[in-house]
């Protein structure tokens, strides 16, 4: 009876529990004072090749257990947000660490691969990367304060979206929650004025000399990086309705302490006494520590954007940059790191700029016209401008995917199948866009003409100007590796060389063509010539060296035709082919230049799925490559018959 | 030399009736008032610029067996979010969300009361739809799919373009006329200016929240309950871009909440325009 009397208890209990929530407190949909929304993701990749993992790409220069072509993986993120009151609202994310594969099944975090000489049969070797834990991300707290110059204050996380590709840049989709900071907005008078202001926590990895802020360096013991920041701010002003004045600017500032400071942990002066025990002159203990820059990076641009009526755009762009690199804090791995480096090892300033008119079908027959001219300095530095998934210039550039005024560019923690972006510092010239619209039809024409700012002959590559090593050659994006055992071409980021006097011209044909029955035909078609008569004389001869001129001859050419099978499923086969003849590729005066042909046939197949807030997406392509390389530099000819697939599968409520 | 004169007044009122049929349907929109009811804020985050939702001019014209569709906004249309990568690739925009709506009747009682999923609105009682057309920068396949799910007895009414062109400032699409049923000029128009929302909440159709409190990527200005009209910019009076029309719009877009009880809630009421 006593057993029963406990179920009736627990019974009723539930019930009154239940009639509390119903009655006591009312439904709430979940747009209102608090919102949750969740994802879950899972990635298959696979080739044929052995390596096993999740990405493509992975860290180049790190112990890396996610990177590999063959396995999958799923990320789940659960985002909270919710309104405090009127005048402040939060929000906050946990995420799952992407990259355990779902072989993984006991991975809790340890890396062991032996134990007590014994083999590992725990399921435990691979490390936190494999255990999908969860992690804090994405938080922030917005305030609508009660003072009249501030609509909104922000502490935490951004995306960092509002300023510029020159100056700070939108962070890469992966990082998008990995940026902290406070920040402050204003509009007035129904858009004649406005700011964005913020102050950000560096990074320690990326922003800086040799991709950090002092871990790692080899002239820092201790580094120091909790005062690490930058400031930046943005004004806008649309005097008139057709006019907007922008002026952005940024100063990004890592700072370390000074180990000959007494007060300084791992002080050289410490107790203010030499290793002799004898007092140094001048030096007092205060219990206050000195910090001085290691690096240093101020950008300013200014724009001018009109769209009087319909038919004409303009947009000019001005900008400033300089770079200031404290060498007692910095190591110089323009020499020690073969090049690899992503500032110039030294004080710079240089200027940008980039003008563009538009006239948008001005004779009502579908012709547009679009003009840009552009100029970025050899110098110009912009460590904390957009590193990816931007674009400055309208042009197709030499690899497609975009071009961005920094070296410091981001092309790992990629898969095969996203875009590539290229350093356009030193880049000068202009583009001309032609481009016919008319119903269903979408064609463009692209005319460039590029010569660099970068020129010249004896540069300091040794200590000074990185090269990033590779910088012959067009760069194979469909065959990338970070060692260059492949031979894939200069690295998108070198822009230096010892002797260089290059100019491009690229020619490009889009065109896009719906039939009313749904079928897509999309078609493109590149022509690059790339000069460079690198070096211009031999020591001490008036004569023009030709011996050493790199010409390379490109064509490509791609189509893909697309169907929706039906509203949720579309599918899509396609094929492109490549052509690089290359004179003078590879090799030094030492040794001779030699020439390089390489044909490249890749066919691939896409499918789209989405329903009921599902979305499955699947690429598959086949590459082969052929790549003729020059006996006399005793170089054998290279192969690749490459399959490789990748397919995501989304769900988001 | 009567006969000269009939013929001359024959041929004379030809191509005037010719010149009326070709004559577009112009509406004009007074800037400023991307507001909705009257104070309805941005989304806080930088792809949304200043005037992107601020409709101008909508100009619908008869094109043989076709109709084309043209909607103007205060600036230049970005693609902040670059559709063309997505998969399938979008429309060569991301932010605007337009929808287009056709009372072919103007009877009272006649098509559809209800507007899509997701923007809280009604027609006047005489002003009923009986076709909407979808300027989405999402692809095709993509918004009939959302439409399908999300609006199922509505979907045999709703019209999504091949395709969307984007000039300047300008989003273009051309509807075949056997789709809408033809043309006439006499029917009413309503267009209505919400943002792609590729997450869209629940049964929304592909409509970005409009909250109490603007947020990264939510308007700000409404309610957060679900009775406040999600939608930015409407034509209203006579469409002439008059700047007493911005009133016009803000009491169309009046609307009541009652908490969590939508029965009480009173919905906005769009009126349809009719050239007159």
């Amino acid at each position: 009876m006593k057993r029963s009397g406990a179920v009736v208890w627990q019974l009723a209990g539930t019930l009154l529990a239940a009639a509390i929530l119903l009655a006591g407190f009312p439904a709430r949909a979940d747009k209102k004072n608090f919102d949750m929304s969740a994802k879950l993701y899972t990635k298959w990749l696979y080739k044929n090749d052995d390596s096993q993992g999740v990405l493509w790409l992975g860290n180049p220069f790190w112990p890396d257990d996610i990177a590999g072509n063959n396995g999958v993986a799923s990320e789940f993120e659960l985002a909270f947000t919710g309104s405090v009151s009127r005048y402040v609202n939060a929000g906050a994310k946990i995420q799952s660490r992407f990259g355990g594969v779902w072989q993984d099944w006991w991975e809790s975090g340890e890396r062991k691969w032996e134990y007590e000489g014994e083999h590992n049969t725990s399921g435990d070797s691979l490390g936190i990367n494999r255990a999908m834990y969860v992690k804090f991300r994405g938080f922030y707290v917005n305030l609508n304060p009660d003072v009249p110059v501030v609509d909104w204050f922000r502490v935490g996380s951004s995306d960092l979206a509002m300023f510029n590709a020159w100056t700070i840049g939108k962070v890469r989709y992966i990082d998008r929650d990995n940026a902290r900071g406070v920040f402050a907005q204003a509009d007035f008078a129904d858009g004649l004025f406005g700011y964005h202001a913020g102050i950000i926590a560096l990074p320690k990895l990326w922003v800086g000399p040799g991709w950090s802020t002092g871990i790692g360096d080899d002239k820092l013991e201790y580094p120091f990086f909790t005062q690490d920041w930058a400031y930046a701010a943005r004004l806008d002003s649309m005097p008139i309705d057709w006019l907007k004045v922008s002026v952005v600017g940024s100063y990004t500032r890592d700072v370390e302490f000074d180990r000959w400071d007494p007060d300084a942990k791992g002080s050289l002066t410490s107790g203010c006494v030499d290793s002799m025990g004898d007092a140094i002159p001048g030096c007092t203990i205060d219990h206050a520590v000195s910090t001085y820059p290691r690096y240093e990076n101020a950008v300013v641009t200014g724009e001018i954007e009109a769209q009087p009526g319909d038919i004409f755009y303009g947009h000019l762009l001005v900008g400033y940059s300089y770079s200031r690199l404290g060498e007692k804090f910095a190591e110089n791995g323009v020499e020690s790191n073969e090049g690899m480096f992503p500032v110039v090892y030294g004080d710079v300033g240089d200027l940008a700029a980039r003008a563009r008119a538009f006239a948008v079908d001005p004779f009502e027959i579908g012709l547009s016209l679009k003009l840009e001219g552009f100029y970025i300095g050899q110098d110009w530095t912009s460590i904390f401008g957009a590193r990816r998934e931007d674009d400055v210039l309208l042009t197709d550039g030499l690899i497609e995917g975009g071009q961005l005024p920094t070296l410091n560019l981001a092309n790992e923690f990629v898969d095969f199948d996203e875009p590539w972006f290229e350093s356009c510092v030193g880049w000068m010239g202009g583009t001309a866009i032609l481009g016919y619209q008319w119903e269903n039809l979408d064609i463009g024409v692209e005319g460039t003409y590029l010569t660099y700012a970068t020129n010249g002959q004896g540069r300091d590559i040794d200590k000074k100007y990185p090269t990033f090593l590779y910088s012959e050659g067009y760069t194979d994006t469909d065959l990338y590796d970070y060692a260059n055992v492949g031979d894939r071409g200069r690295d998108p980021r070198s822009v230096y060389k010892r002797d260089q006097d290059r100019q491009t011209l690229l020619g490009v044909l889009t065109g896009r063509y719906t039939f009313d029955f749904g079928l897509s035909v999309e078609a493109k078609a590149k022509y690059v010539r790339d000069d460079d008569w690198r070096k211009l004389h031999l020591d001490g001869s008036s004569k023009f060296y030709t011996d050493d001129d790199y010409l390379g001859d490109i064509v490509t050419g791609r189509l893909k035709v697309s169907m929706p099978v039906f509203s949720s499923l579309t599918v899509g086969i396609g094929g492109q082919i490549d052509r690089w003849d290359e004179r003078n590729r590879s090799g030094d005066l030492s040794g001779g230049y030699g020439d390089y042909l390489t044909s490249k046939q890749k066919g691939f197949g896409v499918l789209t799925y989405r329903w009921g807030g599902a979305s499955l997406n699947y690429y598959l392509e086949y590459v082969h490559k052929n790549q003729e390389r020059p006996d006399e530099l005793n170089l054998a000819d290279q192969e690749w018959k490459v399959w490789r697939s990748k397919a995501s599968f989304e769900v988001a409520w | 030399m009567k006969k000269v004169a009939w013929l001359a007044a024959a041929v004379l009122m030809m191509v005037s009736a010719g010149a009326m049929a070709g004559e577009p349907v112009v509406f004009e929109d007074p800037t400023g008032d991307d507001v909705g009811p009257g104070g309805y804020k941005y989304p806080t985050a930088a792809e949304y610029k200043a005037g992107s939702f601020d409709m101008t001019k909508v100009e619908i014209s008869d094109k043989g067996d076709k109709v084309e569709i043209s909607v103007t906004m205060k600036v230049r249309i970005e693609d902040p979010w670059d559709s063309k990568k997505w998969s399938p690739p979008g429309q060569g925009f991301s932010l605007q969300f337009i929808q287009v709506y056709v009372d072919k009747d103007h009877k009272a009682g006649s098509g559809h009361k209800d507007g899509l999923p997701g923007l809280n609105i009604r027609f006047a009682e005489d002003g009923r739809w009986e076709k909407a057309v979808l300027i989405s920068p999402q692809p095709v396949s993509r918004a009939k799919m959302e439409v399908k799910m999300k609006a199922k007895d509505l979907a045999g009414d709703v019209i999504v373009p091949k395709a969307v062109s984007v000039k300047g400032k300008t989003l273009t699409v051309v509807v075949p006329k056997d789709e809408l049923g033809g043309f006439d000029r006499a029917w009413g128009w309503q267009v209505v200016v919400q943002s792609n929302e590729g997450y869209p909440d629940g049964n929304d159709v592909l409509t970005r929240d409009v909250n109490e409190i603007e947020g990264d990527h939510r308007f700000g200005g409404g309610s957060d309950w679900d009775c406040d009209p999600q939608v930015l910019d409407i034509l209203a009076g006579a469409g002439k871009g008059k700047d007493d029309e911005k009133k016009a719009q803000f009491e169309a877009l009046k609307y009541t909440c009652a908490g969590s009880d939508m029965s009480k809630a009173k919905l906005a009421e769009l009126p349809m325009l009719y050239v007159k």
